[in-house]
């Protein structure tokens, strides 16, 4: 081997190597990248059921209000994080056509409630999905997830993870506004 | 035959073996459809997992969803439409390769073949070095000993036995590795609604506790639950519709106790006439139950 230079198994070894790293970059890049805002606004899917507080609700009745749907879970940690903020944007929003809808993904009854106590979210109003089909439906990738949908029912923006103040103010503001 | 060759043609049986028996695993049709299905869908919250391997909550959902479809005579493809509708065509494990998947598949290939000219460049009899003096680099000429050669060439046969091994042990091992059975079944809606009811029962809110038994009730048809229904009616004030739910159950079992004791108290609103005989029978038929003493003091008044 001549000093300076690589003999050519070597250099294919690296170049595996970086072929392999380019690779499983690109892919967990892509795979952790959240779906977020909303290119073109789509129908939103059928949302009606029971809530745990015993009412109904059904998204199809609440043409003309601006309704933002939250994934949530009491298993799912970040879904706990984000709860206070959704509350308070439900009371802030609420006079201008807000409403806040929680679809609780694959829980239990007590696990939910406890969750809304300990968050202040008891008046939250919550559609249970046990078996997580309702998800399936709205293409819930994982919790915590949001949609936010307009007055004439379609989706306009969709987060996947936590949501904070700047993305509901960019979302939910022009739609509340436009009333 | 020589050992080292009778080893060789035995490592290569092994893994001809070992790849017949994976293809035929992969490529027979699966016993469920529910997971046939689910089978072509990729896991949109994992890595590289089917729907069907999947332990994720979304998974779940999504093998229930398939189940739901499945049981409403919907066709695969139409199923597999339906998800590629929400979750884009990359949720199908069929969907065209992009330029990063075919690199996912040349990167092995690529090594595999690397790998295999290394070893045979090790592996293959030296005759020419044998006969005269070994070709070595400086360095390591005055540092590597005689034996060099055939430790290298040790190191190779170690691991191509280890490769062996491992894809044997994986096609024999596999259906056992999968984790000892069918994935966990996902949360029963029914049994979710039901627990709802019970609760708003307890808070006195019967009226709603009524509308989520006859949605339990729509799903899964059940006397049990139609009784809890005909209670919650009765607790709510109708109790003319606490009589029509448990008379539905009384048809399929007269003898019901819960169905007597609503009926009773319920016709003591709708027939007064009629609730003395339903609740004595109430008694005849369960003297035992909870609420016999109560009822033996309502007719004695």
């Amino acid at each position: 081997m001549r000093p300076g230079r690589l003999p050519l198994g070597r250099c294919v070894v690296l170049l595996l190597v970086a072929a392999v790293g380019a690779v499983l970059t690109t892919g967990l890049r892509d795979g952790a990248a959240p779906p977020t805002g909303g290119p073109s606004p789509a129908p939103a899917p059928r949302l009606a059921g029971s809530t745990l507080d015993g009412g109904r609700f059904d998204l199809a009745e609440a043409r003309g209000h601006v309704v933002v749907v939250n994934v949530f879970a009491s298993w799912c940690g970040p879904c706990r994080d984000e709860l206070p903020l959704l509350v308070d944007a439900a009371r802030r929003w609420a006079p201008d056509g807000l409403r806040v809808v929680g679809l609780n993904l694959r829980d239990g009854p007590e696990a939910v409630r406890a969750l809304l106590a300990e968050t202040g979210a008891d008046d939250l109003t919550v559609v249970p999905d046990p078996d997580g089909t309702r998800g399936v439906e709205w293409g819930v990738r994982g919790v915590p997830e949001t949609f936010v949908v307009d007055r004439d029912g379609r989706i306009v923006a969709r987060h996947q993870g936590v949501v904070d103040r700047q993305w509901l103010d960019r979302w939910v503001t022009p739609l509340v506004e436009a009333a | 035959m020589s050992r080292r060759r009778l080893f060789g043609a035995l490592a290569v049986a092994a893994l001809l073996a070992a790849t017949a028996v994976g293809l035929l695993r992969s490529s027979a049709p699966d016993a469920d459809p529910v997971r046939e299905v689910a089978r072509d869908l990729r896991c949109p919250a994992c890595q590289g997992e089917s729907v069907a391997d999947s332990t994720s909550p979304i998974a779940a959902a999504m093998r229930q969803a398939v189940a739901d479809q499945l049981a409403q005579g919907r066709s695969p493809a139409q199923i597999r439409r339906w998800f590629a509708d929400r979750y884009g065509d990359e949720v199908l494990a069929g969907a065209p390769a992009d330029g990063m998947s075919l690199l996912l598949w040349a990167v092995p290939a690529v090594a595999l073949l690397g790998a295999g000219g290394a070893a045979i460049r090790t592996l293959r009899p030296r005759r020419r070095r044998r006969a005269g003096a070994p070709r070595r680099s400086p360095a390591a000429a005055g540092t590597a000993p005689v034996t060099r050669v055939p430790a290298a060439r040790r190191v190779w046969w170690a691991s191509g036995a280890g490769i062996v091994a491992l894809v044997v042990t994986v096609a024999v091992a596999a259906e056992r590795l999968d984790g000892g059975g069918p994935p966990a079944a996902p949360a029963d809606p029914v049994a979710v609604t039901l627990q709802l009811a019970r609760d708003l029962e307890q808070r006195q809110r019967y009226d709603a506790a009524a509308e989520l038994y006859r949605d339990a009730l729509r799903d899964h048809p059940d006397d049990g639950v139609q009784l809890r229904l005909g209670f919650a009616l009765l607790r709510a004030g109708d109790a003319a519709g606490a009589e029509r739910t448990v008379r539905d159950v009384l048809t399929r079992s007269p003898d019901s106790p819960d169905g007597l004791l609503v009926l009773g108290l319920a016709q003591r609103r709708t027939r007064p006439a009629d609730a003395p005989v339903t609740l004595r029978r109430f008694l005849t038929v369960a003297p035992h139950h909870p609420a016999a003493a109560e009822i033996t003091r309502l007719l004695d008044r």
